[in-house]
């Protein structure tokens, strides 16, 4: 089922649990630097969990940890992913399991063309599935039927995985992909930096027709500002490599008003 | 060298040989080009412009002119490309095609001596310095005879012209001459082919001159696949004239040693010339590719781009010199290279050399040498993608972006597939 694009409306939940994070401590693999310092974290099928904090609290560290980058290794505690052992997942293992990161920074591949990339992309998570490749015609259709989500032209196809795109093209392109490849759960990692106010609501509106009782969203964001567009179920506060404290969608608005040296303060966590 | 001594008798003999038949031909340049190669010997590892590239070790005693007639039958790999299609053995051409369009001639160069002794002589060792190139002079000293393309005034062939240089001496000194003339306002495209020669373990040295008249316009592409156990020497000498256009592409993926000498002297003012380039070299395969545009003239453009992977123990070398004369203003010249190394025992030495002696030029380069991109390799992995494909993806790209510059799209995707099938094996 599609969630309708209105985050208002309940959803009923299934109540699967998609993902559990348990005491993870992550460090720099080159200088050993501890990162996240006993993160727990369990997010249900349907639901849509912001993750927010200052800068340097390892939210971005979070998302390349979920999605396998070698920069990290992660040295205690555990992530279940939908029943399997996530770390025992190479990235792109991850990837076709359902696991989705859209980046921070998208990189650019000259001379990958965007229908090379996907198509690659989308057969390998369908073979991963039982499923037959996409027939050319197909693929086309979903291409086009997924760019129009977020307006993106379907002449990319030509072009060179996010080369010479905008900084908003860009973003529009990793919620594209997540539309394409239809994960289990998606990891937004400061999507809404670098956007202005239309092409949030482009991207935000994107997001909200992808949600569903299948499927959920890790939301991580320094302003509230996303969570205006893309509301969340809950909201965890990352502070110093620990969640510190969660709660409904009204935290991100106090967060909003107060800042984070409150929590910092109430919590007793060091900057 | 013993060698050396042993080759310019046997040079001498031909020539004497020659004579005593009453001469046939371009007798004097041979000789100066053979006093050039006995004056310069071959360049040992001691000469800066050899120092990676040890050829003349592979100049072994037993070398001689004498060939036997090549008996490696190869496939034509583009044998089914639309356009005249000429072949040779030993560098010489097998027969004249029939039914070329006019102001096209296509012979052998003793038969267009015979039949117009002033054309050779103007146009024949005009494109190449003796002095600067010993391979090239021994070439030019040796070769007896040799292939003819030229096209007249004003004359477009519009049929692609494909050399199939598909027979080699399995052992023994092959030394192909090929002379392309462009007259003024004339255009052709040339694609020569040294495709698989089976277990050849031949040497060419080969020399082509092209020489492009005012306005005219030659595009060429050289492929290079033969086995691990040939050498190939290839000198190439450009020569414009104003307002001319020249573009190569050299590919180079097989051969064990292969030196690319590649000159270029765009000679009158709005000039265009293209260099490009592409190589994949591995196992103990070793590719050189040194380049020389000379702008002696002012309002030229020169565009160059090389590109290499090596792989497994290979090495790959680039040597990029571009010189802007003190007169030569309002040059751009923009130079490029890059290069993959795939593992840690493959080895590439890259440089580029600029000299220019004119104040008013726009002229740059970049030369890049490293692993295949990391963030790249996990975006492409954080899809889904399997390492090895998302490794063989961007090496395809990155190779790619050589061949998008040919011309000819069934000879790029010819060399798409041959890509793949090569950088398959070297993406797990």
């Amino acid at each position: 089922m599609i969630r309708p694009n209105n985050p208002a409306t309940p959803i009923p939940l299934k109540n699967i649990t998609m993902l559990t994070i348990k005491n993870l401590h992550a460090s720099i693999e080159e200088d050993g630097t501890e990162i996240l310092k006993g993160l727990d974290l369990t997010v249900n099928a349907g639901e849509v969990h912001a993750i927010m904090g200052p800068n340097g609290s390892g939210k971005s560290t979070l998302a390349s940890v979920l999605a396998g980058r070698e920069d990290y290794e992660v040295t205690e505690g555990s992530i279940d992913f939908d029943g399997e052992d996530l770390l025992e997942m190479e990235t792109d293992e991850r990837a076709r399991e359902g696991l989705f990161l859209a980046f921070q920074y998208p990189v650019e591949l000259p001379g990958v063309s965007m229908s090379n990339f996907l198509k690659q992309a989308v057969n390998s998570v369908r073979e991963h599935r039982g499923e037959e490749p996409l027939s050319a015609g197909d693929f086309l259709k979903l291409m086009k039927e997924k760019a129009a989500l977020v307006h993106l032209d379907p002449s990319l196809k030509t072009r060179s995985v996010n080369e010479g795109f905008s900084g908003g093209e860009k973003k529009r392109n990793e919620i594209f992909q997540l539309a394409m490849l239809d994960p289990k759960l998606a990891i937004l990692d400061e999507t809404d930096s670098g956007l202005d106010i239309d092409a949030l609501r482009i991207v935000a509106d994107g997001v909200n027709d992808l949600r569903g009782e299948d499927r959920a969203f890790v939301v991580i964001t320094h302003y509230q500002r996303l969570l205006d567009y893309i509301v969340p179920d809950f909201v965890h506060v990352l502070v110093d490599g620990k969640i510190v404290m969660s709660g409904g969608k009204e935290l991100a608005l106090e967060l909003e008003e107060k800042g984070y040296d409150w929590i910092k303060a109430d919590t007793g966590q060091a900057v | 060298m013993q060698i050396e001594q042993k080759l310019l008798n046997e040079i001498n003999a031909r020539l004497e040989r020659q004579d005593a038949n009453g001469g046939n031909g371009w007798a004097s340049t041979r000789r100066l080009a053979a006093g050039a190669f006995k004056d310069m010997g071959l360049p040992t590892r001691r000469s800066e412009a050899y120092k990676y590239t040890p050829v003349a070790k592979r100049f072994t005693d037993n070398l001689t002119l004498e060939n036997e007639a090549g008996t490696v039958q190869a496939t034509r790999a583009l044998e089914q490309l639309d356009g005249i299609h000429l072949s040779t053995t030993n560098g010489l051409l097998d027969s004249v095609p029939a039914h070329l369009p006019s102001g096209l001639t296509i012979s052998s160069l003793v038969d267009a001596y015979q039949g117009n002794r002033v054309f050779v002589n103007d146009h024949l060792s005009r494109a190449f310095v003796a002095e600067r190139d010993a391979f090239s002079s021994l070439a030019a000293a040796a070769a007896e005879d040799g292939i003819l393309i030229h096209v007249a005034a004003n004359t477009a062939v519009d049929q692609t012209i494909v050399i199939h240089h598909d027979n080699v001496s399995s052992s023994g000194l092959v030394q192909p001459r090929l002379l392309v003339v462009a007259d003024k306002g004339a255009s052709v495209q040339i694609i020569e082919h040294f495709g698989h020669a089976g277990a050849s373990s031949a040497f060419e040295n080969r020399i082509a001159e092209m020489m492009v008249a005012d306005g005219g316009s030659i595009d060429h592409v050289l492929i290079f696949e033969r086995s691990e156990e040939a050498t190939f020497v290839n000198g190439l000498h450009v020569y414009q004239e104003g307002s001319s256009h020249y573009a190569t592409n050299t590919i180079t993926l097989g051969g064990g040693m292969v030196r690319n000498n590649l000159h270029f002297l765009p000679d009158g003012e709005e000039c265009e010339t293209h260099l490009n380039g592409l190589y994949i070299a591995r196992g103990s395969q070793h590719i050189d590719n040194h380049t020389f545009v000379d702008h002696a003239k002012p309002n030229c453009e020169s565009n160059e781009l090389f590109k290499g992977i090596v792989a497994d123990t290979a090495t790959g070398v680039f040597n990029g010199k571009i010189l802007v004369r003190q007169d030569s203003q309002k040059i751009n010249a923009y130079q490029s290279s890059k290069s993959i190394l795939l593992d840690r025992s493959a080895s590439i030495y890259a440089k580029p050399e600029l000299e220019i002696y004119a104040d008013d030029v726009r002229c740059s380069h970049g030369a890049t040498t490293g692993e295949l991109d990391e963030d790249a390799l996990f975006y492409l992995r954080a899809r889904g993608i399997p390492a090895e494909k998302a490794r063989l993806l961007l090496l395809e790209a990155f190779a790619r972006d050589v061949v998008d510059l040919i011309k000819e799209g069934s000879v790029r995707d010819y060399l798409y597939a041959r890509l793949h099938a090569i950088l398959e094996a070297h993406a797990s």
